[in-house]
């Protein structure tokens, strides 16, 4: 059975036209290629010393 | 593929052919970026729309360069009607690729319509509305601004599955129904529009029963075989004995069933229409009759008040025209003037001016009549003055006192320095028993002819009278 105050929890506001460049700001763009050339890196620098 | 260390085009090897930098484990996560992407494109094309976000997201979270995937992920956004996250991803693929990005285009075509744009704002905001409707147990309102926000955007299906669920709320379960039937047009695979529908679904089942819209007709029915064939008779089916009969036997019942129902239902309502409009008609009359009474009150009122002013303008007129009037005054002074001038005729001029009423308000009288009045009695009061007091001291001197007081005081009227006519009517007073017009008369002689023989005479005689008047 559905619990209508359980369910209308998971409805979260929409984002407005004039929140969406700080949407777009907040967003985090880090990816796993990111990381990897991270790592990748460190341990170069880890190598070297 | 571009190396991460150089920007160098990649080679079929696992290192860069420019810098030799070891390019396997990139290559691979490149590889799982593009694998999310296909399938995120292979659910989007069979209307998979969350989990072709899935896919796509994961794709991103491999490579956020994936332009592709990024683009893809707003259309399906704009698709489900979130707008503005899918103007995110765009926005972000064009900052990422400024050329040659069809990210570019849809942008364009949402921007350059202003219109469009505040539409879109305005669905959001009316979605936002309704939510808080929700939060605080305003359903019905939340139901309306729902409603608005659908025809407004009708592929928002976070709008669709809100309504959806008010409805299952309020159990009106087909409602809901529909509602998740068009989220499931939009998003075929959407779990939460699976989760509401199985809901409903289970709702309608066991409700459908209970309402007997289907009703089995087992129990009506004779099954039997005959030969191969099974015959289906209905069990209650009997052939009419004579159909004219039972014909007119209908169209009679029709007809008493459609007379009933004219007496009980027509009539009344006729009726009651009838009545309700009478007393229309007699609320209108009165109003009319209030109106028109109030009117007649006015106009009462009115004539009350121009009957009022009348009598008062009566009256003035009277002051003028009346036989004390001052018109009639001026009648008297002109006539005076005009016997003094013809015929310096002393006797009438005097009658005319006797006519002009003595007590006459001086600020009622003109400054023309006051200056020819004055003129006149400057030019003949001393004449008129002795005339009269020469008939007063005959009267006096004949013992008519009453007389000679009247004519003695036209004499001290016309010339107030006659003082033998002043000192005469004292002793006029006097001699008729007058005693206090008597002592008033001396005392102006004494007052006004000091140092007289006049004067001296008064003053014994005011004296005796007053010793008179005290005993």
């Amino acid at each position: 059975m559905i619990n209508f105050e359980e369910e209308l929890k998971k409805f979260n506001p929409s984002l407005e036209v004039e929140d969406a460049v700080e949407a777009i700001y907040n967003q985090d763009l880090t990816d796993m290629a990111d990381l990897l050339v991270k790592m990748l890196k460190e341990s170069e620098e880890k190598s070297e010393q | 593929m571009f190396c991460y260390n150089c920007d160098c085009h990649l080679s079929e090897h696992d290192f860069c052919t420019a810098c030799g930098a070891d390019v396997s484990l990139y290559k691979k996560i490149m590889h799982v970026s593009n694998m999310y992407y296909n399938e995120g494109l292979e659910r989007a094309g069979v209307r998979d729309l969350s989990g072709a976000i899935t896919s796509l997201r994961q794709s991103l979270k491999f490579n956020k360069n994936n332009i592709e995937a990024r683009n893809l992920l707003g259309l399906v956004y704009f698709e489900t009607g979130e707008v503005v996250a899918a103007l995110s991803e765009w926005v972000i693929s064009k900052n990422l690729r400024p050329e040659k990005n069809i990210a570019d285009t849809y942008i364009n075509m949402v921007q350059s319509n202003a219109g469009r744009l505040d539409s879109i704002n305005q669905t959001i905001k009316k979605y936002n509305q309704a939510l808080a409707y929700c939060l605080n147990d305003s359903k019905d309102l939340a139901v309306i601004q729902l409603k608005k926000v659908l025809s407004l955007n009708p592929r928002f299906v976070r709008a669709h599955q809100l309504l959806a669920l008010l409805y299952i709320d309020n159990e009106q379960w087909e409602k809901a129904r529909r509602e998740l039937n068009k989220c499931m047009d939009i998003d075929r695979n959407n779990t939460q529009t699976l989760r509401y529908l199985k809901e409903v679904e289970g709702m309608l089942a066991t409700e459908e029963p209970e309402a007997g819209v289907v009703k089995s007709k087992k129990d009506d029915i004779v099954r039997y075989q005959s030969d191969n064939e099974v015959i289906i008779q209905p069990r209650s089916v009997r052939e009419p004995r004579n159909p004219l009969l039972s014909n007119l036997i209908n169209v009679a019942v029709g007809l008493v069933i459609g007379l009933a129902a004219m007496y009980f239902l027509v009539v009344p309502a006729a009726v009651k229409e009838a009545e309700a409009k009478a007393k229309t008609e007699i609320a209108e009359m009165v109003e009319q009759m209030d109106v028109k009474t109030r009117r007649v009150q006015e106009l009462e009122k009115q004539v009350k008040a121009f009957t009022d002013e009348n009598q008062e303008l009566s009256a003035k007129l009277e002051g003028y025209v009346g036989k004390d009037g001052t018109l009639n005054n001026v009648d008297y002074l002109l006539n005076a003037a005009k016997h003094y001038l013809e015929n310096q005729d002393l006797e009438l001029t005097a009658q005319q001016l006797d006519l002009i009423d003595k007590d006459l308000n001086q600020e009622e009288t003109s400054e023309s009549f006051r200056s020819l009045y004055d003129l006149l009695l400057q030019t003949i009061g001393p004449d008129l003055s002795k005339k009269y007091y020469n008939e007063g001291y005959t009267a006096y001197r004949n013992e008519e006192f009453t007389t000679a007081i009247d004519l003695f005081s036209k004499a001290v009227y016309y010339d107030a320095s006659n003082v033998d006519a002043l000192y005469n009517l004292g002793n006029a007073y006097r001699r008729n028993g007058d005693v206090q017009p008597a002592i008033d008369t001396f005392d102006k002689v004494i007052e006004l002819f000091p140092n007289t023989e006049r004067a001296r005479r008064s003053k014994q005689y005011r004296n005796t009278l007053a010793e008179e008047q005290n005993n």
